[in-house]
Parts: structure tokens; sequence; C-alpha cells
């Protein structure tokens, strides 16, 4: 192993540098031990949020190479030879305060406005002297998001909060799942009403979450199952629902898209007539939308829907199973990537 | 090679200069598309949002439509077609309950699918089956030399990693080989991994707009000539949708996005009309005459 | 409150829903606290055959008969309704088919009582409990402080003094009464499965404030933790069946402990591999070998998630197909600042719970699961009684001087212009520790220590704190953390030359024996600036006297 440079990102807002610090080090070693390496031996004044070097305590989370992970998760080596450097930088989406410290404010207000606590549920109260009941269908609901460790490495990596303060980010809406399926909470109807506003649906699914989540929480797909639940508790309530509902309906009636009518169904009328310049300046393109002619089959398509779009199966998400315990970091198939 | 061409809602209509140019290059290539009027709307994510069996069974369809073709490969050139299609045959394989409901429905209308037809990108077919960077170098018949290229390679192409199965999810390298194969020079930023924003741009369009025009500024300050993306419903929010996302981001923006066929095919000396390049809102006459290519026709 | 992991939490709730108005100090977000990190699971005896009496006499037998009978007749009665109210609010435990908490085998215990949360009982525990404190108004948790002093005067103690680490300002808090719960101290050796957190700091500010700190020198290695960095491989993975074996492929467990072999009590175990690898039989690499692959890959997958993630992660190995070589690390202090069952010390409105206290229901040796347990059955106590004496007494009476005093003494370490640096004494502290007050000790070795801690206090007079600035100076906090792992070190080095004889984690070669006519009493240190001043108090003795402990 070649000497490793790393470049550091240093100081408070408006004095901000990288410094570069090399270390002499086995490929395996946690970038974690290497950042306490250069403290303890090159420069004490380098700061960073650090604890149980374990992956548990959550606090180490940092760009690593642009990635959000987990300092103490993140060998040295896959990290240099897939870019030949190694860039250290503080979380994204939360201010700095110094070196590789952020403001977690933020993060937390978010966690704490989706009341994550057990709401008594007054139809059904808990048993007194012994535990409650659950079942294992109940039980299999919390597969993933116990693991969270808040570490934020998501809220980090997700484009949706960097672009829309209403966002609450995948920790927090991860979070909600944990209680929205919890057999013991009563706010199930409450918590989902909560969120389908807009915050729900501002989820990208760009899966950034999925990939820098260093527990395999998987948060986009929770997104994905709160939005399901929200549909079929709530119905369509607002855009982001009627037009996940109206675009079931849609390609129904001839195979492919209907771009017009889908977007006069989610924006209503109103909405399209602030669409119009728009559509002027697509046709000016020769990319006026038209309506498709239907598939051919269109009516297999049909039988399709008559035998699924049925509450029995609206009642029934299997989940799409994760890796259950997130192995070594990915490893860059060949070295390079972009210049 | 012989593949089952799944163009997708997108490139069958408003973005029909994909479908141009991806015909066109496919021929230079060797590769011979095989059109099936039958493929329906993947669900282009949305339906998933409202019913995952409904989904997996319509591209369920989709992908027994090749097989019974004798198709092993489904060529897709959208990312989020492809992920659709890779949804459909993770769930599939992984959770019995939904496979049953619908293997069943597709009895009742005359298809099985036994999941030897997969679905697979453009980019994925270039770089795996057809010699990768390498084979395409040696078609180039007009170097993009000198031109600076941004991949942005639309999230659903990559992500998550453990159904895509293509390149590193969040350090990707194939789309930028390609761009150094066809002579240009690619852009490394942080946001050719990110979000175009398009999912929400029915939801809430300033966002949206944000989104991309991030992606963009981010191509720009780090020197790009024009963007390319292999997805079309990027190709919507980086460029139809770019004057507005400048405004978001309080910037001018004046940056050409090509569909990723269309970028080959310039290389591979295909003339613009043919690329369908008159199409696009942001004009690339810029990054065309950097390459002293022929004007596009207006 | 000081400290925000499980004891401190389930003492701010308890206060807090008498009625009172609680402040909490943590240096750490209170999720990040080093309680997430604890593994296998919590105590109760809920099965059928099992009995609060079964609990009491396994963990009196485990703690070599030197834990305070009554104390642990409060621990085990508490246990059943303390884990079903974490259960009511909200910890997720791993579930049996029917619905009813799963329980697990641990160490020392004769009938599978430990409920568990995969192999991340801490965090699932320390989630609900967080939960629980987060619809509170009349709490104010202070994350991120540091506490620096605790003042006491008139045998009463006062508030405390602390340091936002943030702004780096120092600010006084008077208390009504005060509760520390600041957990482990593991830092002050080299190999620990502690984190970087654990050094100690309530038990060394409760010393100089002069509350009495008792059985310190009994320090508990578990047996499986990974070569090198020290990660915990959880005590679970041999209660779901995982053997240990040395390079010849025996069970060598069957030799040390022909009953219960590799669920023995965990000073036992970890005698075991010491003792396997220094006579020859470890591996080249100087660990002993913890299999589970005949467990199957869905059961270790399942019931051990977090340790295949370490395996695969920490040491490149995957448990499913693979041996994972072991080694013991400091994992636990049984002693910590002495308290009475009710919480507490000799330090009017002075409590202690958890890690950091010591009741003592572990005596020499604590047995798998039962910390947890601890930590919310004497937190919840501790928070009753800070609270009653609070509404009985008068306001603390906290001085300006007593925080210019603290502040000023802080100060002088910062704008020192050179010296050591903090990290080089650290180290030297852990490894002083590391190498002569270990598994094994003989009197060389300890006073060896007492020597080189000697020295090492010299240096600390003149340690240097390059970093000057006010924001997240974890440089400076290095420096006042091993201010506070030097005490606590002098007191295990103390403590263990004078007790002559062997008992649970303490082993002397010279007294390779228990001696229950001279040592059935509790080491207590009272702070003196000649070094630790050390008396006695006799073992709490109700039903169990003390027997030879074969497993």
């Amino acid at each position: 192993m070649p000497t490793i440079p790393f470049e550091v990102f240093r100081g408070s807002p408006g004095q901000t540098r990288f410094d570069t610090f090399s270390l002499d080090i086995p490929e395996h070693t946690p970038i974690l031990t290497a950042l306490l390496k250069i403290r303890d031996e090159i420069d004490p004044t380098l700061t960073l949020r650090y604890s149980c070097r374990q992956a548990i305590c959550g606090s180490c989370a940092m760009r690593i190479n642009g990635k959000s992970r987990l300092a103490c998760l993140t060998p040295v080596g896959p990290e240099f030879r897939a870019r030949g450097k190694l860039r250290i930088e503080p979380m994204a989406n939360q201010p700095v305060l110094r070196d590789l410290v952020v403001d977690q404010g933020p993060f937390w207000q978010r966690y704490h406005s989706i009341r994550p606590y057990l709401v008594p549920d007054p139809q059904h109260p808990l048993p007194v002297g012994k535990e409650s009941p659950m079942t294992p269908e109940q039980v299999a609901q919390f597969q993933e998001t116990p693991r969270c460790i808040a570490c934020a490495s998501c809220y980090s990596a997700c484009p949706a909060i960097a672009s829309d303060g209403d966002f609450l980010g995948p920790m927090a809406l991860a979070k909600l799942f944990r209680f929205v399926v919890d057999p013991r909470d009563g706010a199930f109807h409450e918590r989902l009403l909560g969120v389908q506003n807009q915050s729900l649906w501002l989820c990208l699914r760009c899966n950034l979450c999925v990939e820098s989540c260093p527990k395999d929480v998987r948060p986009a797909e929770r997104i994905h199952d709160l939005k399901w639940m929200a549909n079929q508790e709530l119905g369509a309530l607002e855009r982001g629902s009627r037009h996940a509902i109206k675009f079931a309906s849609n390609i129904r009636e001839g195979g492919l898209l209907n771009e017009m009518k889908l977007a006069r169904e989610t924006l209503g009328l109103v909405g399209m007539l602030g669409q119009i310049p728009k559509g002027i300046e697509l046709a000016r393109h020769g990319k006026s939308i038209r309506k498709h002619p239907p598939i051919q089959g269109r009516e297999e398509l049909d039988a399709i829907y008559r035998e699924l779009d049925r509450p029995e199966d609206l009642q029934h998400r299997p989940r799409v199973p994760g890796q259950g315990v997130k192995g070594p970091t990915q490893q860059p198939s060949k070295a390079g990537g972009a210049a | 090679m012989k593949v089952a061409y799944y163009p997708g809602c997108v490139a069958q209509e408003s973005g029909k200069e994909l479908d141009m140019a991806t015909r066109a290059v496919a021929s230079r290539l060797g590769l011979e598309l095989v059109d099936f009027p039958t493929f329906s709307c993947c669900g282009s994510g949305f339906v998933d949002e409202s019913n995952l069996t409904l989904n997996v069974a319509i591209n369920a369809r989709n992908l027994a439509i090749a097989e019974r073709a004798g198709l092993s490969t489904v060529m897709t050139v959208c990312s989020t077609c492809q992920g659709m299609l890779k949804l459909a045959g993770q769930v599939l394989a992984t959770t019995p309950t939904i496979r049953s409901r619908v293997d069943a429905t597709l009895r009742g209308i005359g298809y099985t699918y036994s999941g030897s037809a997969t679905p697979k990108h453009f980019l994925q077919i270039i770089v795996e089956d057809l010699g990768g960077a390498e084979a395409l170098r040696s078609k180039v018949r007009r170097p993009l030399r000198g031109l600076k290229v941004a991949a942005f390679y639309g999230c659903h192409l990559l992500r998550p990693h453990d159904r895509m199965q293509f390149d590193d999810p969040e350090d990707p390298h194939t789309f930028e080989d390609v761009i150094r194969a066809l002579g240009a020079e690619p852009v490394d930023y942080r946001g050719r991994v990110m979000c175009c924003g398009f999912p929400i741009q029915f939801v809430k369009p300033a966002t949206a707009e944000r989104i991309a025009g991030a992606q963009i500024l981010d191509a720009q300050q780090h020197g790009a000539d024009a963007m390319a993306t292999p997805c079309p419903l990027c190709h919507i929010s980086l460029d139809t949708y770019q004057r507005e996302a400048g405004r978001q981001v309080g910037h001018q923006l004046n940056m050409p996005v090509f569909h990723f066929p269309q970028l080959v095919g310039l290389a591979l000396g295909l003339d613009p009309g043919t690329l369908g390049l008159a199409r696009h809102l942001v004009s690339t006459q810029g990054a065309l005459a950097k390459l002293g290519a022929v004007a596009v026709p207006a | 409150m000081v400290g925000a992991g499980l004891a401190g939490q389930r003492a701010a709730l308890e206060a807090i829903r008498s009625g009172l108005d609680v402040g909490i100090l943590s240096k750490l977000h209170p999720l990040r606290s080093h309680s997430g990190a604890a593994q296998g699971g919590i105590n109760a005896a809920l099965g059928p055959q099992d009995s609060v009496k079964d609990h009491v006499y396994d963990t009196v037998k485990g703690s070599d008969y030197l834990a305070d009978q009554d104390a642990v007749e409060i621990l085990c009665r508490e246990a059943g309704p303390t884990v079903i109210e974490m259960e009511h609010f909200g910890t997720i435990f791993n579930r049996a088919p029917d619905g009813s908490l799963d329980r697990r085998a641990f160490g020392g215990a004769s009938y599978s009582r430990t409920i568990f949360a995969a192999d991340r009982t801490g965090l699932a525990l320390l989630q609900a409990l967080y939960e629980e404190i987060s619809r509170e108004t009349r709490v104010r948790i202070y994350e991120e402080w540091d506490a620096i002093r605790l003042v006491s005067r008139g045998g009463r103690v006062h508030g405390v003094v602390a340091l936002d680490r943030k702004t780096g300002t120092v600010e006084g808090f008077a208390a009504k009464s005060v509760v520390v719960a600041t957990g482990p101290a593991g830092r002050i050796y080299a190999r620990t499965t502690n984190s970087h957190a654990s050094t100690g700091d309530g038990g060394a500010l409760a010393y100089r404030a002069g509350a009495y700190l008792k059985d310190m020198e009994f320090v508990q290695f578990h047996p499986t933790a990974l070569p090198g960095s020290g990660i915990l491989i959880t005590e679970g993975a041999r209660g779901e069946g995982g053997i240990l074996r040395n390079k010849n492929g025996e069970r060598f467990m069957e030799r040390y402990a022909p009953h219960v072999k590799d669920l023995a009590s965990r000073d036992v175990v970890s005698r075991a591999i010491a003792t396997e690898v220094a006579e020859g039989r470890g591996f080249p690499d100087g660990t002993c070998h913890l299999e589970l692959m005949h467990l199957g890959r869905e059961k270790v997958e399942t019931k051990l998630q977090e340790i295949v993630g370490f395996c695969r992660n920490f040491a490149g190995i995957d448990p499913v197909t693979e041996p994972i070589p072991v080694y013991p690390a400091q994992h636990y202090m049984m002693g910590g600042i002495h308290t009475n069952p009710r919480g507490e010390t000799n330090l009017a409105g002075l409590y202690a719970a958890g890690e950091a206290a010591c009741v003592s229901v572990h005596g020499a040796n604590r047995l798998g699961a039962n910390s947890l347990l601890e930590t919310l059955v004497y937190g919840k106590i501790a928070g009753a009684n800070a609270a009653e004496f609070a509404r009985k007494t008068t306001a603390g009476e906290l001085t300006p001087e007593d925080v210019s005093t603290a502040e000023k003494e802080l100060h002088a370490l910062w704008e020192r212009r050179e010296g050591e640096p903090p990290a080089r004494l650290r180290n030297d502290l852990q490894s002083t520790m590391e190498a002569d007050v270990g598994i094994y000790r003989t009197p060389e070795q300890l006073e060896a220590a007492r020597r080189k801690l000697g020295e090492i206090r010299t240096r600390y007079a003149s340690c240097y704190v390059e970093d000057k600035s006010t924001v997240y100076n974890v440089n400076l906090t290095d420096a006042i953390e091993l201010g506070h792992m030097l005490d606590l070190a002098e007191v295990i080095v103390a403590g263990a030359l004078a007790r002559t004889e062997s008992r649970g984690a303490h082993v002397r070669r010279d007294f390779p024996r228990r001696d229950d006519a001279n040592w059935m009493k509790h080491t207590m240190a009272l702070w003196s600036p000649q070094g630790p001043v050390l008396s006695y108090l006799p073992v709490t003795v109700t039903e169990y006297a003390p027997k030879e402990r074969v497993y």
C-alpha cells in the first residue's frame, strides 16, 4: 500500500481549506482509525465526532469521496483505489461547525417532529403486567427500521433535503414507518395524515439513502411503504397520491401513458392553465404531446388489472427483502470513474 | 446481437428523438432491434406507489412477451423503465406470494414468464455485450474531441444496487468510459449520480426544478460543455425545464443535454438531423460548433 | 442528571414523572450513549420454570459472593416489571412464535432468561427510553456538554460545572440533587470493548468531590472480543450455541467448566482463553476461535445480525462460514461510585446508577445481561430517591467562585503554551493498565503499574492542549478525560495491590484462592492529595453463604 494522502476539510464557515495528511497504514484500516491517528500523531486540532467505532453510536458519519458514510465502517483501501484520492468532508445538508463536525439541530428537529414515541390507543390499552401481544406478521414489519442508528448518512445524501426544507428526510420518515406499523401505537391514521401533505411525496425515489445507510434500513423503501399505506388509508388527498393513483388507471386505458390526461388529472384544470406556455414551447420543437394509439393486446392488460387491482391485493404488500446486514463497503468494480 | 426493443412511453412521443437516435445507432453497431407493439408502459415507479403486485405483473407481461419470441434481452433506453423491469424480476425471484399471484394472472391471458428474458439498458449492452468501450472506439468516425461531457446517470439505472447489479451505485464509471471512447472528455462532478427532480415535477415543480438546476449548475461549474443522460425522464428535467431550473437556482443556464444514443451517434458520424437534435429546447448548436460538426437544421 | 444513557435517562424519567424539572447533561447525544452498544440482552426470570430466586442465586454465585444480596434481590425482583415496562415504552424485542418475549441462554444462568432484541438490545432499549423521554416537557437535555466539576461542600452536593462543547463556554448548574450515570471507563485499557467516550468521567468527578469509589479492582474482561480493535462479539453468540475451540480443534471449555462449558461465567471463560493461548494452544495470532458455522446461515443472520456485520466489516471474515478469532478484552467495571440500594452515595444529594455506580449487584464478576437490567432498575431507584431528596431540601448553593475556579483550572490547561500532548499520555496509561493490571495480576506488575501511573500523573501536570478553538475542541476534552481516567486507574491499582486473594475477575498469581475469612468485604476508596485512601465495608449476605463456584 502506498502512502495515502488524506485530503481533509478544515475550518469553520468563512475560513475553510483542505489539509493533506499522509499516512502509511494497512488497506483495511477504517477511515475513523486513520483520522484518529492523524489527530494523535500529526494534528491534534483536527476535530470530529466519534465514539463507539463499531457502527452502533452513529457519531462518525461524514462524506468520503463524496459518499455519505460512517468513517468507522469504511476501510481506507477500496475508497483510495477507486478514486486515487481520499477526500474527507463533513456531512452535507447540515451547517458545518468546524472541520468534520456539523450542527445536527435540523436533523433532530425533523426526527422529533414525527412524534417519535408510542401514542396510546384508547381502544386497545396495553395489557397490565405483561407484554403486548404481537403476531409474527407484525413482528416482521420491524425487520429494518430498528436498526437505524440516527447517523444522518441518509440525510446527508438526500437531494430532496438539499432542495426543500419541507421534506422530513429519509431517517425521520423511516422512523415514522416504525411507529405506523407498531400494533401498540394508536395514531395510525393521524400519523399518515400528518405526512400525506407534500412531505411524504417529496421523496424522489433516488435510493441514495438506501446506498448510504450503514445499517440497511432502506429508508426509500419504507417511504414507499408509507406512500402506499397513505393511499389506502386516506385516498388521493393531494397531488402526489393523486398522481400515483391516476397513473395506474391512466395506462390501463391504452397501455401507454397518456401524458396530457395524467397532467390534467394530477394538476386539475387550473393547474393545467399554468402548463399552456410550456405546451406551446414543446410544440415549437416538435415535442407536442399527443395520445399514443392503444397498444396491441390492451385487453390483456385490462385482464391483469381486473385480476390484481383489487382490495385484497392492496392489503398485501410483501417486503422486497434487503441484505439484512450491510456487508463490507461496495468495492467498485474497477478503478477509474470520472476523470 | 438481437434484442427486444422496449422504447418506453416518452421515446415514443415527446422524446421521439431518443427513439430516432437509438435506431440509427443500433443499426451502426450491428444491433438488431425487434419491435413489439404489445409492450405496455412500465408504470414509471408510480404504479408501484399504489399497487406493487400490479406493477410487477404488468412488467412480467412485458418480459414474457420477449421471452415468448425467444429473445433473452429486453433493451431499455430509459433508467426508469430499466428500474421497473428489474424490480419485477427481483420481486418475482424473492417473493413467492407475489410470484404465485402474478403467474396465475399471466396464465389467464396465455403467458408464462420463466425469467430467461431480462432487461438491459442500451448503455449496459454496449459495455457488456458489444465489446465495451474499446469496441466502440474502433467505430468512431467523428471523435468528440475537445468536448467536455458531464454524464448524468439517472437514479434507477444504478440504484438500489442489489436490484440493478450494474456499475457502482454512487461512483459509477461506465458512462465516462464510453464518453472517453467517443473522444470526448468526461466531467467529474457529484451531480452525476444525483436525482434530476423529475419524480416530483407534478408534486412540487419549484423543488423539482431546483434539484435539476443544482445538477446542471454543478456540471457547468465543473467545466461541462454539455450533459448527456441515458434517461429520457432526466432529459425532460434537464432540457425541457432547464429555463425554470435556472430561475430556481438563480443562474442563466445554457447547457445542451444529449440523450445517450445521440452522443454515441454523433461520434459514429450520424448527422444531427437523424439524431433529432433540433427537438431539444436547449440548443445543441454551441456544442456541435465546438466539434466542427454539421449544423443542426432548424 | 449527568449522563444520558439508560441509567441517566431512566433516573430522569422517574424524577420528571414525580413532578420535578430535570436537566440532563451529556457529552454525547443521548442516542449515541454507550448503552446502545450493549448487544446480548437483559435478564428477567420470565420463563415457566425460572424464578426470581434462581436469578438471585445465579447472580450472587456469578459475583463470587461479593455482591450485596439485598441489592441483588431488588434487582431480580424488579427485572420482570422493568422488562415489561420497557416493552410498553415501545422496545422492539424479539418474539417467540406465540408472540411472547423470546428468551436466550446466557453465561452463568440456570435458565434461558435473557430477553433480547436481535444482538442490539442496548440500542433497542435506548431508543425506546429516549422516545419515552422525548414526550416529556419538563426536561431539558444539554447535549454535548462535558461535566468538569461536581461541587460539594459540607457533605452535600450543590451542583455541576460543565463545558459546552459547541461553544467552549463554561456554566454552573445548581442542583438540589445530582445523579451521576456516566457509564463505563474502559478506555483506561488499551484493548477494550468500550466506546472512545468511555472514560469514567462521573466516577472521577464524584471521587474528587469526596464520594467513595467501591471495588474498583474488579475489572471484567469479556472473553470474546475481536483481536486488535477489541470489538465485542456478544455472549449471545455462545447463548445461541457458539463453541470455543483452540488450535487443536479442542472444545477446551469442557476442561474448565465441565457442566456448562462455553456458557460458564465471563471471568471463567476469559481465564480459560488466556490460559490456552499462554500455554501454546492458541492460534498463531494469539487467539482462540469462536465457531458459529454449525448454527446455520438463517439463525446467525437473524439472531446475530450485528455480529455478522462486525465480523465482515472489522475482521474481514464471514461468521456463517468461518470461525471468529477472539481474545478477551476489558469490558466492564464492576466497581464504581459507592451507593446503597437506594442509589445514595456518602454525599447528601449525590446519587449514582449504572456502570458508573457500584451498589453492588455484580460483586467480583458480572453476569451477562445483568448490566442493562441494573441501569434501568437502579436508574429508576436513584431517580426516585434523588427526586424525593430534591423535594425536601433547599436549593443547591453553587457560588460564582465554584464556576470560576473550575473555569480557571480549565483555562490554565487550555492556555498552556507547551507540554506533552494528551494522546501520548493516554497511550502510556492504556498500555500500562493493559500490560500490568490485566486478567492475571502479580504484586510486581501492580507495583510497576503504580510507579508508572505516578510518572504519568507528574507528566499530566504539564499536559498541553494544542487546539485553542472554542468550537468542538476534542483536544481539550481529551485532556480532561485523561485526568479522569488517571484518577480511576490509580484506585484500581491500589485496590488490586491490597486485595490479597483471587475472587471473580480479580486474580492474583500469588494468592490464587478466594479468602472468605479475610476478604468478604468491599474495597472503599476516598480521594486524598497523596492518592487513594482505602477502607473496607462488609458484604451484605442474606441467603447465600459463600460456596465454591463450579460451572
